[in-house]
């Protein structure tokens, strides 16, 4: 879940609360959702919550939702835009995997130390969060005076573009860097190029943003030297590439609002999208960004009492929506209806019932008194996990002890180690299920039977007192196209005897004890198989059915467990005893 | 004849011509009187020895007794101060006589009444006249006071009981048991009594031949510590699980079960969630090497595709995010068992169900974590759910409450929090039973419209999830995970943990 860093000497400036302790604001912040996760070596309060309210990746965001909570101020807030100056074209050249972009242009900032930081906090984990790791959006920022925009195009005063160029075409200074750099140099050389190489590696023009002097960045990769953002700057050019424009559109906004909040003015650019390049299908070739444009959604009163489980009042209800930064209109008729509308920052709001969330939020969620629902129903188990409980029970009651092993192992454990083979015509020997891609050597596949896993079991064991009887009933599956998932899920029941005096007849005498106990017959015709000593091992019939398998661990296996005594041991399916 | 060891060596200690005590006995044979009493009647009941009982009357100073001892009898006070005043002479006032005497509170009250009772003079309308002949150094109540003082039997029984209905004795009754030997004894002991072989173990030869009758036991040391005795234990987590299983089908609700190996499209399109939201990510599932999934209703993966793509309802929206119908039919690792609500929400489990109902499941999870002492691959989730016509979040509250509050935590806070699949939604803390220290408990929330609207469930459905495992480190006080689950566990620890119920 993301973190945001916040300063309380900031948030105390921004939400003008100058006189909140930092406990009032932690305790504020958890009825709001932002859980304190503790302090940084600076002192800033670390504050986790889930990705929906994504504009309180800063402390300006945190402070405008405190600011509503404490009612300070109520409504849509829309900043004031400027008319664009600045134009950004884009090629027919750019990638098709990276189509689009947008921006905006910030006057008038003043960035002091404790601003700039908040900022790139704020870039990095939009790009963390929305951005998908800078995959689905990334966001650059640009020292304007340091850009040169001569006009590309009759009417635009002044002008950028975004195009596709040939990674070893132009070469700029990136930051971080002292040298002259290839885009596909940068992927080789350069520490940041190194970490993103993978977003672009495969494309075969890379994304690249121009002015009239050149190549200044390399998106979603990095922004070159000359337009560094630093504390002097005082006027921003914010650009933002990426697959979807709307997820970029509300980046940008949440940055710009992040701006504003700190008096910035906002100034719009123009986003022309050329012929044959790839314009967005919603909102056409020619777009003008930011666009602060509020969205509307409606929602019965009636919803948002039965939801939150208490009475309300209409101006209870508009009360809370301001306090959220909504604005919330309504006719009284017979059934209530807000007419609600929608900051563009929000970018969590996808249906009526978010909205009753809000409500509930600001209400305080803290204030509604529990009650048991009065719903009458008939609870039981499933018949699964009866048998699987009573199997257990006998089980227990013959000695054994009760083992939970991972369903996950490697072919192996699964077979190698038990001497057999995938595929195998023996039990056990099932087509492996296997992990697409393993992180781990050690779990590579589903265990098609348990036994492999109680020998584990001992092999770890073999510090601790004997005798050692041990028993699973346990998951296993194994590959089978004509099930449903292609994937036949089963529950074996296994045990093993291992002792001093563990033999065929140990092992054979509390099988017979248990298929005693669900009234089944045993038959166990002899039978061979590589985990088990030549004439000790049978096929375990129950009520005419082959369902398993029993007999002497073979003296091979034991060693390779470092087991030095005997183990005599059974496998079955669970079904069988149905 | 043969006797058992100890009931030789009393028979040995009695005598035929006189009574000797059980203490005399006890302290002869080195045995304990209890054991004496003990053999003494059994050899009665043989006809060896006669047991006498007598019962004598024992008397006690009281607290207050024993003050009088030292202080004197208020009335033999009174009398003192009453010729030192001259009242054997003519009659003093009472209230001179009473300061000189230095009594005060409950002890007035008792001098005045037995002055005149023992005739050590007269008080008549507040004076007091003493009898000069009188002799209190010989009253008989101070005397016995003083004889019971120096530990000597006092045998006059009306004094004692005017002494106890002053509440200055207590009066109690001693049983002394004393033996003898009877002639069938002396006939006994002159042909030669053997002591009795004593026995190691109770044997079925014993119990058959009746000899158990003749033998004496061994003494054991019954402190001693008995050799460790193994029996097979249902699994420490098994136990945890079966504790919520019968707390939850208490509350009404019944158990689901389905595939741990499902499509992506039932353990996280029908939740809601993009498919580009970083838990669908290659570094946190368990993709499997099979075929996609064939067998998913066309009209239900049209309607989930619709939710993601354009929202769900007259003012739905959808998401950004790309969604692709082959992503949907790969199979994986169920990373919850949410996958199952989602079946059985749909119809597809089973039955349409109608509200209201309540369904759980206690079942296995697979989610690529670090293993650390509180992460497995590999863990057991608790899932629930509640259908209904009409369900807020009280409710949600109110359920939730009953259900910890049957494993002891209480105060349950609510956190405001988002999930794609639910709205609202809350995380659940509480305050550890043991350490007090504040600890996430679960995930819920409501079920979004975008969830159950394409199942087709047109009610409420609220629902929470939990890992068993996170319980049951609170109820066992488990430190480390990988102690209870998997192939690396202990088998002295799953021996020894402190079962729970």
């Amino acid at each position: 879940m993301p973190v945001v860093d916040v300063d309380p000497d900031e948030l105390r400036q921004l939400t003008g609360h100058t006189d909140t302790t930092d406990e009032e604001f932690k305790t504020d912040l958890f009825g709001l959702g932002l859980e304190f996760d503790g302090e940084t070596d600076d002192g800033e309060l670390q504050f986790e919550f889930a990705p929906d309210r994504l504009d309180r990746l800063s402390v300006e965001g945190v402070a405008r939702s405190l600011r509503y909570h404490a009612g300070d101020d109520r409504g849509v807030y829309l900043p004031e835009t400027n008319d664009p100056e600045w134009t950004i074209e884009v090629a027919e050249s750019v990638p098709d995997e990276r189509p689009y972009v947008t921006g905006a242009v910030v006057r008038g900032v003043d960035l002091d130390e404790a601003a700039l930081e908040s900022l790139i906090q704020l870039q990095e984990k939009l790009h963390a969060t929305m951005g998908r790791g800078r995959a689905k959006g990334a966001i650059g920022i640009h020292d304007l005076a340091m850009v040169k925009g001569a006009p590309l195009r009759e009417g635009a005063q002044r002008s950028i573009t975004y195009r596709g160029i040939d990674p070893d075409g132009d070469t700029f200074v990136p930051l971080d860097a002292n040298a002259e750099l290839t885009p596909a140099a940068v992927l080789e050389d350069h520490a940041t190029g190194r970490t993103y190489a993978d977003l672009v590696s495969e494309y075969d023009r890379y994304p690249a943003i121009y002015d009239e002097l050149g190549l200044f960045s390399f998106p979603p990769v990095i922004n070159g030297k000359r337009t560094e953002v630093g504390t002097g700057s005082r006027e921003l050019l914010v650009e933002l590439t990426g697959t979807d424009q709307w997820t970029i559109d509300k980046m940008c906004t949440i940055i710009c609002y992040a701006l504003s909040a700190r008096g910035a003015t906002i100034e719009t650019v123009e986003v022309a999208y050329a012929d044959g390049a790839t314009a967005p299908d919603t909102y056409g070739a020619d777009l003008v960004r930011p666009a602060f444009d509020v969205d509307t959604k409606s929602v019965t009163h009636d919803r948002i009492e039965t939801l939150l489980g208490v009475d309300l009042e209409p101006e209870t209800v508009v009360d809370c929506f301001e306090r959220s930064g909504l604005d919330a209109t309504y006719t009284l008729e017979e059934t209530v209806t807000y007419e609600v509308e929608i900051p563009p920052y929000r970018v969590d709001v996808l249906h009526p019932l978010d909205l009753v969330d809000d409500v509930g939020r600001a209400y305080g969620f803290d204030r509604l008194e529990p009650r048991y629902p009065d719903v009458g129903t008939v609870g039981g188990r499933h018949e699964r996990t009866r048998l699987e409980d009573a199997v257990r029970t006998s089980l227990v009651g013959l000695g054994f002890e009760d083992l939970l092993n991972f369903h996950m192992t490697s072919g192996t454990e699964n077979y190698e180690r038990m001497r057999i083979e995938p595929g195998a015509d023996a039990f056990g020997g099932g087509d492996p299920v296997e992990i697409t891609e393993p992180y781990s050597e050690a779990y590579t596949q589903l265990r098609t039977w348990a036994l492999p896993s109680l020998l584990s079991l001992l092999e770890g064991n073999t510090h601790n007192a004997y005798p050692q009887d041990v028993a699973e009933i346990g998951f296993v599956a194994e590959r089978d196209e004509t099930a449903n998932t292609n994937v036949a899920e089963r529950r074996h029941v296994a045990g093993a005897v291992a002792r001093r005096d563990a033999s065929y007849e140990a092992a054979k005498g509390r099988l017979q004890a248990v298929c005693d106990d669900f009234g089944a017959t045993l038959e166990t015709p002899r039978t061979e198989h590589p985990t088990f000593i030549d004439g000790r091992a049978a096929s375990v019939v129950v009520d005419g059915a082959d369902a398993g398998i029993i007999g002497e661990v073979h003296p091979a296996i034991l060693v390779d467990h470092d087991l030095e005594v005997p183990v005599a041991a059974f496998e079955f399916r669970l079904d069988a005893l149905r | 004849m043969r006797l058992p060891e100890r009931q030789l060596a009393v028979l040995e200690a009695a005598s035929a011509t006189d009574e000797r005590t059980i203490d005399e006995i006890a302290a002869e044979t080195g045995l304990k009187p209890e054991t004496v009493t003990g053999a003494a009647f059994d050899l009665r009941d043989e006809g060896l020895l006669a047991v006498t009982e007598t019962t004598t009357a024992v008397a006690e100073l009281t607290d207050e007794g024993r003050a009088y001892v030292a202080d004197g009898l208020p009335e033999t006070r009174l009398y003192d101060a009453a010729v030192d005043a001259g009242a054997d002479d003519a009659a003093v006032p009472l209230g001179e006589v009473i300061g000189r005497a230095a009594l005060s509170g409950p002890a007035v009250d008792i001098a005045l009444a037995n002055f005149p009772r023992k005739g050590f003079g007269e008080i008549d309308a507040g004076e007091l006249a003493a009898d000069a002949a009188a002799d209190p150094a010989a009253d008989p109540e101070a005397t016995a006071l003083a004889t019971l003082a120096d530990g000597e039997a006092v045998a006059d029984e009306s004094v004692l009981d005017r002494l106890a209905s002053r509440g200055l004795v207590d009066l109690a009754e001693r049983t002394t048991r004393a033996v003898r030997l009877t002639d069938a004894g002396v006939d006994a002991l002159m042909e030669g009594v053997e002591a009795a072989e004593t026995v190691g173990r109770l044997t079925p030869d014993l119990l058959a031949s009746g000899d158990w009758r003749d033998v004496e036991f061994s003494d054991y040391n019954v402190e001693a510590d008995a050799p460790a005795v193994g029996g097979g234990r249902k699994h420490v987590l098994r136990r945890t699980a079966d504790r919520v299983k019968d707390v939850l089908v208490g509350m009404g609700f019944s158990e689901m079960q389905g595939p741990h190996a499902d499509s992506d499209f039932w353990i996280n399109d029908c939740l809601f969630m993009p498919q580009d939201h970083p838990a669908r990510t290659h570094w946190d599932r368990f993709a499997l090497d099979v075929p996609p999934m064939e067998s998913i209703p066309p009209e239900l993966i049209d309607r989930v595709e619709t939710a993601h793509r354009d929202g769900w309802g007259e003012d739905g929206d959808g998401y950004h995010s790309p969604w692709s119908e082959a992503f949907a039919r790969e199979v994986a690792l169920r990373g919850h068992t949410t996958s199952l609500s989602m079946r059985y929400l749909s119809g597809h489990a089973g039955a349409e169900l109608e509200p209201p109902q309540r369904y759980f499941s206690v079942e296995k999870v697979y989610r690529n974590d670090t293993l650390d002492p509180t992460h497995l691959l590999e863990f057991f989730q608790i899932e629930g759910w509640v259908m209904a016509e009409e369900l807020s979040v009280r409710d949600l509250m109110g359920t939730f409450e009953e259900f910890y509050r049957q494993f002891g935590i209480t105060d349950i806070r609510f956190k405001p929090h988002y999930n794609p699949y639910t709205e609202p939604s809350f995380e659940l803390f509480g305050d550890h039973p043991e350490t007090g220290e504040e600890i996430e408990i679960g995930n819920s929330g409501i079920f979004r419209e975008e969830v159950t609207g394409p199942l087709g469930v047109e009610c409420d459905v609220m629902a929470w999830g939990l890992a068993l495992e996170r319980l049951a480190m609170l109820t066992t006080g488990a430190e480390d995970i990988r102690d209870l689950h998997g192939t690396l566990a202990d088998i002295d620890f799953l021996r020894t943990a402190e079962v729970s119920y």
